[in-house]
């Protein structure tokens, strides 16, 4: 029967279109591109990361990104740059172009808290071809000075009262030449300074409490509020999650773990230091914070964050941090 | 014995209101006659929510009509949202960044609060309560219900 | 009696009798269902972004609840896609039957007849519903084992199988569509009694006698039997809400038990995926874990003892209170009408909260329904959100009251003692209390 036939063909050119969307779709678009196309699905850590992980391109070549988060909310950095992440809502799409024009290792991150492992989802882009690798950033100080991390660092000496940089400021026409060398800040820890300035003729006549000030007048001249806010910045969006908004070690990932006591040596998993401790910061000198912030793994669950943080970046957090006991927020 | 006289007086009184004016009447003022309010002094809130998967905590939360409610979302896992059915408010957690927001209770009833970042499979369900004052609406629906039920009973006769 | 034919108007009858748009209908549902099924197994991991997600569970569903079974009874039967295939070979034609057609034909097992299968596929879907509503690939297996169900089963069973005694929608449907207002009849049995009456039996699919058809809960308005009729004694009735819920209608066990199961699932459902309870939403979701498990134990216990428990307790205190003579199995079997308004006005209820606040999620799905970046709507961000605010909190109030009004009546129809308001006295209280567990947990 004619009728019969029509409604077969019927059948078939409605499920052949119902069968060629979902299936044709996908593997439509790559053939018409001679730039590498990459799908990248971004799941939680625990589930998979970044999948691909490892990425091959060449200089100069585009490479068109279709990032898809398939649980949480993720988002898309590349260290070390200035772009802006991008954030992967569940279930969208969202495409983006990168080029380099140089040849090098970069990692890419995620820079939405997407669980206790957030800070592992990383993955690499390697870009090979002529030309000079992107300038590598020089050794770490405390590579250089050979500095051990893992030592302890409790501040033997503290101030009795809240140090206050605009005090401190009054006595900076005494200061010796050293005390304002950026080296000097590098690598001494506030209490070192000032047990070197304690022994300063010129500077006898301080009291304690004076020489803290002058110590919270030097840290604060070695960065600007510029900096401190780029240092907040970053902490929030990184750190507070674990080391808490108030710098008390009393972020939501680690909640539920003990808190750390600086006098213990041996101590199991415990939550991070409270930076607001005076003990805990003030022996720590910026060198030694830049090294931690670096390499992490102290057998505490500190990620490393060498590959993801340019040297200032790392510099504006650490002038931050030490905001947390120089000069608490008013 | 029932008196047969008294009886169809009864049935002419029956016949004048139908049974389902009576219903319509009396649903009527169930549902609208407005309840005094009990003048319960206002006060400021403070409240810390913490989100995880696929839960709030505290869940349900009772605040008195015209209470300033300030509400700390904090996150526990990943990037959750909260979004406040009939007052419009939006907030988004990340972890390590609290979420706040303050307004006035001034809607009474009951209300659902929802989660605006999918954060999961469960996400579209992960929902918390609200309640402003004592929930008129329930207690006039329970109360139409009952009175519902008495006018069937008495519009059908056997 | 108050019927209005529809089929007397003759481009209502012309579009009835035609086959070609109720098979253009099934044409594009099935490949609907395909689409959907690929898209759910190649498409977003992201349920909620998930064009079979939210289009099965959202879309489809609200469709269902809201106006296809209230309205029309079991409608959706009429154009669903899930027979089709196993029709067409069962007939050997897609159009219409060729008397070549493939399958066994044998006549479903009498002791597998009845709700009870279906009763049992709606409390096992309810045990994972968590998991099966929110995740996409799981949603596309399970319309693909369905449909592949149903196939398998045409080619050994006679007619429509799966619909009739395994499909979990059409249970409830064909319950519900005694309330809905429309109905297929013989305008006059007599007519074709004999010969005649043999020809309607055999183009039924769903195996009933159309001109002995009395009820609306097996007939999936197909209009087959309106085709084959040589005298034009078919009738599509519109007709008032309610009107299969009556002495004139005999309830089965099975079917009762089903609008019991009806009901305890609403119940549960509504707990967990519209409570504030976090801790029960967990326990649903997280499938063969200890806290999953207490979960299923509680479900069953309340799907298989507690409600009906309650159920058997009205109705035999009722019977008391009566001094009926009816025995009680058969009581107990009757009064299930009176589930029946209930249970649709607390599904419509329900699903105005569950999917209302989801109505959002349709546009983008549309726009984008493989999940590769598309904007075929030319959506701005962000989509709109339904602000669920008064109107809605009153709908599900109003539904829900309207069940229990409703239900009262019916018991009150349906009480046969000395005393009909003693006996439905303690129905009525049965159902006032779920009404009160339903009203707390949607609008409390």
């Amino acid at each position: 029967m004619k009728k019969e036939f029509i409604a077969r063909l019927v059948i078939i050119l409605f499920l052949g279109i119902a069968i060629l969307i979902p299936v044709a779709g996908r593997q439509f678009f790559p053939i018409f591109s001679k730039d590498k196309l990459v799908e990248i699905h971004a799941r939680m850590p625990e589930n998979g990361g970044w999948s691909p992980a490892i990425i091959k391109a060449a200089v100069g070549q585009p490479i068109h990104l279709r990032l898809i988060s398939d649980d949480v909310l993720h988002s898309f950095a590349i260290s070390q740059s200035d772009q802006p992440p991008l954030d992967l809502p569940p279930g969208e799409v969202v495409d983006t172009t990168l080029i380099f024009n140089q040849p090098g290792r970069y990692t890419f991150y995620c820079t939405r808290w997407c669980g206790v492992n957030h800070w592992r989802m990383r993955g690499i882009i390697e870009v090979s071809g002529p030309g000079q690798t992107t300038d590598k950033q020089p050794e770490p100080l405390y590579l250089r000075l050979n500095l051990d991390l893992d030592a302890p660092h409790l501040a033997s000496v503290i101030p009795e009262k809240q140090p206050s940089a605009e005090r401190g400021a009054q006595f900076a026409n005494l200061l010796p030449v050293y005390a304002t060398d950026p080296y000097t800040y590098q690598t001494n820890s506030p209490t070192q300074l000032w047990q070197q300035l304690r022994t300063e003729a010129n500077l006898r006549e301080l009291s304690d409490a004076d020489l803290w000030d002058v110590v919270a007048y030097i840290w604060q001249n070695h960065t600007t509020p510029q900096k401190v806010a780029q240092g907040a910045n970053l902490f929030s969006t990184n750190c507070a999650a674990c080391h808490g908004e108030t710098g008390r070690g009393d972020g939501v990932m680690f909640a539920n773990l003990p808190a750390m006591n600086p006098q213990d040596k041996k101590h199991g998993l415990t939550r991070p230091p409270d930076f607001t401790n005076q003990q805990v910061l003030l022996g720590a000198s910026p060198a030694i914070l830049e090294g931690k912030i670096i390499r992490g793994g102290m057998g505490t669950g500190m990620p490393y964050w060498g590959p993801i943080f340019r040297d200032d970046q790392i510099d504006d957090l650490v002038s931050y941090i030490y905001t947390f006991v120089l000069q608490p927020p008013d | 014995m029932c008196n047969p006289k008294h009886t169809r007086s009864q049935e002419n009184i029956v016949e004048y209101i139908q049974p389902w004016q009576l219903v319509i009447v009396i649903a009527l003022m169930g549902v609208f006659i407005p309840l005094p309010r009990p003048a319960e002094k206002s006060t400021d809130r403070n409240i810390r929510i913490e989100a995880s998967r696929f839960n709030y905590s505290p869940s349900e939360l009772y605040v008195n009509p015209g209470d300033k409610v300030t509400i700390e979302l904090v996150s526990n896992d990943v990037t959750h949202g909260f979004s406040l059915d009939s007052y419009g408010l939006n907030l988004t957690a990340v972890p390590g960044q609290t979420a706040r927001v303050t307004f006035v209770a001034d809607h009474p009833g009951a209300f659902r609060w929802r989660c605006t970042v999918t954060c999961g499979n469960m996400h579209p369900f992960m929902i918390g309560k609200l309640q402003v004052g004592p929930n008129l609406l329930l207690w006039r629906a329970i109360t139409l219900g009952t009175l519902a039920v008495a006018a069937v009973f008495w519009s059908v006769h056997k | 009696m108050t019927r209005l034919n529809l089929a007397r108007y003759p481009w209502i009858k012309s579009l009835l009798l035609s086959r070609w748009p109720q098979f253009l209908t099934h044409a594009v549902l099935l490949a609907g269902f395909i689409f959907t099924i690929l898209v759910g197994l190649l498409g977003p991991v992201v349920g909620s972004h998930n064009f079979a997600v939210i289009f099965v569970w959202i879309a489809w569903w609200s469709a269902l609840k809201l106006f296809f079974i209230p309205l029309g009874g079991r409608s959706w039967c009429s154009i669903c896609p899930i027979p089709v295939p196993g029709e067409w070979l069962q007939r050997g034609g897609i159009l219409k039957s060729t008397g070549q057609g493939w399958g066994l034909g044998k006549r479903w097992p009498k002791f597998l007849r009845g709700n009870w299968i279906q009763s049992g596929v709606f409390l096992l879907i309810g045990l994972f519903s968590a998991v099966i509503l929110t995740s996409a690939r799981i949603t596309a297996l399970v319309l693909l084992g369905v449909i592949l169900l149903s196939l398998v089963l045409s080619l050994f069973y006679e007619r429509r199988a799966f619909c009739r005694y395994i499909c979990p929608i059409g249970g409830f449907t064909g319950l519900y569509a005694l309330a809905a207002p429309l109905e297929v009849r013989s305008k006059y049995p007599s007519v074709c009694a004999g010969e005649a009456g043999k020809i309607h039996y055999a183009a039924c699919p769903w195996g009933i006698n159309p001109l002995a058809l009395k009820a609306n809960t097996n007939c999936g308005l197909c209009m087959e039997c309106l085709r084959v009729c040589p005298n034009d004694n078919f009738a599509v009735n519109l007709r008032p809400f309610g009107s299969d819920l009556g002495p004139q209608t005999k309830l089965h066990l099975d079917e009762t038990f089903l609008g019991l199961v009806m009901l305890s699932s609403v119940l549960v459902d509504a707990a967990i995926f519209l409570g504030p309870w976090g801790a029960l939403k967990s326990a649903a979701y997280t499938i063969g874990s200890i806290p999953w498990l207490v979960f299923t134990t509680v479900f069953l216990g309340i799907s298989l003892t507690v409600i009906p428990g309650l159920y058997a307790l009205a109705i035999w205190t009722g019977q008391q209170l009566s001094k009926s003579q009816i025995p009680f199995r058969k009581a107990l079997a009757q009064q299930g009408q009176v589930l029946i308004p209930l249970g649709l006005m607390a599904w419509i209820a329900f699903t105005i909260s569950f999917a209302f606040t989801k109505f959002s999620y349709v546009l983008p799905v549309l726009s984008d329904p493989v999940g590769l970046g598309w904007n075929l709507l030319a959506l701005g961000k962000p989509a709109w959100t339904v602000d669920t605010n008064l109107i809605y909190l009153i709908l599900k109030a109003a539904a829900l009251v309207g069940g229990l009004l409703w239900s009262s009546r019916v018991a009150l129809r349906l009480a046969d003692g000395t005393n009909p308001h003693k006996q439905s006295l303690p129905t009525i209280g049965f159902c006032m209390l779920f009404t009160l567990v339903m009203l707390w947990l949607l609008i409390g």
